[in-house]
């Protein structure tokens, strides 16, 4: 049960970072990247070429390969959240904030690109990445974990509430919520409203890139995993309300959790009580557990 | 003084043009196809090497003078892993290329997909690496499709003759992924057990993508469950392992050729991933041709111990080669005549091949040709133990 806990928690953690990138874009831009699957799964092998350079150029011992990984990690989202701009410029940007579902098209088709050219140079295989501090089973009482989980979590949830005290205290966080609030508005007051709508795609990208290096040492990379996390992670940002931040992040832990409990009782089960989850909250709450009504003006 | 040299030249280039006609003309290539996954899914890594091993026969073969006289040409199809696609290719590889046989696929729903387009269009198709029990079960009006791989069937039949061998085995777990592959496995699995009266103790099934079983485990765990056969994809199957570590359960494990593809070392790492055992049909290159063949395309394999499908791949070209040379012809009817009743023993890569198949049986590769093999520093080698050793043929009830 507590293992089926650990578990749960972990991805979920993952998949609240990716609903916060959902929630980034669609508030701003009132978009989606659909392409953050692929920008996961991209990021992952960006920080295993990362770490294999450093490796092969420096050698690694212990400690070193800490380091490795921390600026794998960095690397990872740098070179995603850059990849996050030309999305905006060419897939979002002239379909932003009209109606129509160009977007949607534009952002999966983005997506494909990026996938397929990964796949050409790294091919379809699944390739483990060693984690930061060593592949051994901790043991408590009858709980084993590894020390990535605990990683993975510290780190989601450092970044879940460094992200959630920057959209308060920070003028970049105040400016993304004015735009968030009213576009127009926000123009009026001087705020540089595309800057900020791209920064939203750079931030999301960037979490996505990061999630992949931070799962990679658990679930192995494959350029095909991005798929079902963004997937989960949309799950989580629906669940907890497009427009609500926080809400994200609680959708995304609560989806890592029923997750890893109904597979305590039955493993096939499982996508099966988390859409089913989707679909009840939707029916109660249509914005979500915390979410807000948006008009959406035609 | 350039004249007279223009000259020898021109009738040198004229001399080298006819003789090269009449060359095309005596020996017009035999067209032979691969159509199977290359590119598209995990399991292309085989498709790739199956390649360089028919690409190797050919070479060897247009060595020795080709088939009926005539040097062989190798078309290459990659089936993306898509069954429509696949479909395609193999209609455009009769009908527009007039290929005289063709190999493949990598992966066994394709192979079920165009089946029924082989068998009406009398096209003899030799399988290497696809591995499900159905592929060759054809119509009474004639079945072209002959195989030299794997066949889940029999795997399922030499795992559970070893479980039901070994007295350590007290309580059996059954531990299969939901795709078709672990489904049709777990059917083989369920009948053979119960021809041996094995009850399993507990029946789990978890995604191909999933990457955290523990709570299967500790169901098997719950139930005693000492001895697990998992029928399951290379990365599954290392988080399989990954996971009995994390709860410090460690039931025997016996699976299929999978744990020998790449993705089971990368994902399992270097301890976990010697503690299953599994089959394959070549885990220590023995024969001089075989050890030959590996100089030739190991350099080019990123995973050595995946030669087996080049060594079956190479295989399959020798025995049509074989057949067509015994029947004197490449018309599809008489090929597959001819590969049913092989006179000639054929010595290929994974062994001799003495009357493989006969109209009845479509195999040429059964249970008692598998090689239980293991992980050892980084390499697949044989398994060995006294309960293998025991083993008798009538132990694999199928």
């Amino acid at each position: 049960m507590l293992q089926a806990i650990i578990g749960g928690l972990t991805l979920g953690s993952v998949y609240a970072l990716i609903a916060l990138g959902f929630n980034l874009t669609y508030t701003t831009t009132r978009t989606l990247n659909f392409a953050q699957g692929d920008f996961v799964s991209v990021g992952a092998f960006v920080g295993l070429g990362t770490v294999g350079v450093l490796t092969a150029a420096l050698g690694a011992d212990a400690v070193g390969y800490v380091w490795f990984y921390a600026l794998a990690a960095v690397a990872a989202a740098l070179a995603m959240g850059v990849l996050g701009l030309p999305l905006y410029l060419a897939a979002i940007r002239p379909f932003a904030g009209k109606p129509g579902m160009s977007w949607v098209v534009s952002t999966i088709g983005f997506g494909i690109v990026l996938q397929s050219a990964a796949l050409s140079l790294w091919g379809l295989g699944a390739r483990m990445l060693a984690p930061p501090f060593g592949d051994e089973v901790f043991r408590v009482g009858e709980v084993g974990f590894r020390s990535q989980e605990l990683v993975v979590m510290a780190l989601a949830f450092a970044i879940l509430g460094g992200f959630d005290i920057a959209m308060r205290r920070t003028a970049l966080g105040r400016c993304m919520r004015a735009v968030a609030l009213n576009r127009d508005a926000a123009a009026l007051m001087g705020i540089d409203v595309p800057r900020v709508m791209a920064l939203a795609f750079l931030a999301s990208s960037a979490l996505a890139g990061l999630s992949g290096v931070l799962v990679a040492p658990i679930l192995s990379a494959s350029l095909f995993m991005g798929v079902i996390i963004a997937l989960k992670g949309f799950s989580a940002a629906i669940i907890g309300g497009l427009t609500n931040p926080r809400g994200c992040m609680a959708g995304g832990l609560l989806i890592g959790l029923v997750e890893s409990l109904t597979a305590l009782w039955s493993a096939q089960w499982r996508e099966i009580m988390v859409f089913l989850l989707v679909i009840l909250v939707l029916a109660m709450a249509p914005n979500g557990m915390f979410g807000r009504k948006l008009v959406e003006k035609v | 003084m350039t004249t007279p040299f223009l000259k020898t030249l021109l009738a040198a280039t004229a001399g080298l043009v006819m003789t090269a006609t009449i060359q095309a003309q005596a020996a017009d290539p035999v067209k032979i196809a691969y159509n199977g996954d290359i590119s598209g899914s995990p399991s292309a890594e085989s498709g790739q090497i199956g390649v360089l091993g028919i690409g190797a026969a050919v070479e060897d073969i247009n060595k020795r003078g080709g088939v009926l006289g005539r040097p062989l040409e190798f078309l290459i199809r990659d089936d993306l892993g898509q069954p429509p696609k696949a479909i395609q290719n193999m209609t455009d590889l009769i009908d527009r290329e007039k290929v005289s046989v063709v190999f493949g696929p990598t992966n066994s729903g394709n192979a079920l997909a165009w089946k029924h387009i082989a068998n009406q269009k009398k096209m003899p198709v030799l399988v290497s690496s696809a591995s499900s029990t159905a592929i060759t079960e054809g119509p009474a009006s004639g079945n072209y499709l002959f195989r030299v791989s794997m066949v889940d069937r029999e795997q399922a039949a030499a795992l559970l003759a070893y479980v039901k061998k070994n007295p350590e085995a007290k309580s059996v777990g059954f531990f299969v992924e939901t795709t078709g592959y672990g489904q049709a496995g777990l059917k083989d699995l369920e009948q053979i057990a119960a021809l041996h009266g094995i009850k399993p103790a507990a029946t789990e099934k978890f995604d191909a993508r999933d990457t955290d079983m523990t709570s299967q485990l500790a169901k098997a765990k719950a139930a005693g469950v000492d001895t697990l056969v998992v029928w399951a994809q290379a990365a599954p199957l290392g988080h399989l392992v990954r996971s009995m570590e994390k709860l410090d359960y460690f039931p025997k494990v016996f699976t299929t050729w999978a744990a020998s593809f790449s993705g089971f070392p990368e994902v399992a790492g270097p301890k976990l991933m010697e503690w299953p055992v599994f089959l394959t049909t070549s885990s220590e290159r023995k024969s001089d041709a075989s050890k030959a063949l590996f100089e030739r395309i190991g350099p080019k394999l990123a995973n050595p111990s995946m030669f087996w499908a080049a060594s079956q791949a190479y295989d399959t070209v020798l025995l049509w080669a074989a057949a067509a040379e015994q029947a004197g012809s490449l018309k599809g009817e008489e090929v597959r005549g001819a590969l049913e009743s092989l006179n000639k023993p054929v010595a290929g890569m994974v062994k001799t091949y003495e009357k493989p198949f006969s109209t009845a049986q479509h195999e040429g590769l059964t249970a008692s040709d598998y090689h239980w093999s293991r992980w050892k520093d980084g390499k697949v080698v044989d398994f060995n133990d006294p309960v293998l050793d025991g083993l008798q043929p009538a132990d694999f009830k199928k």
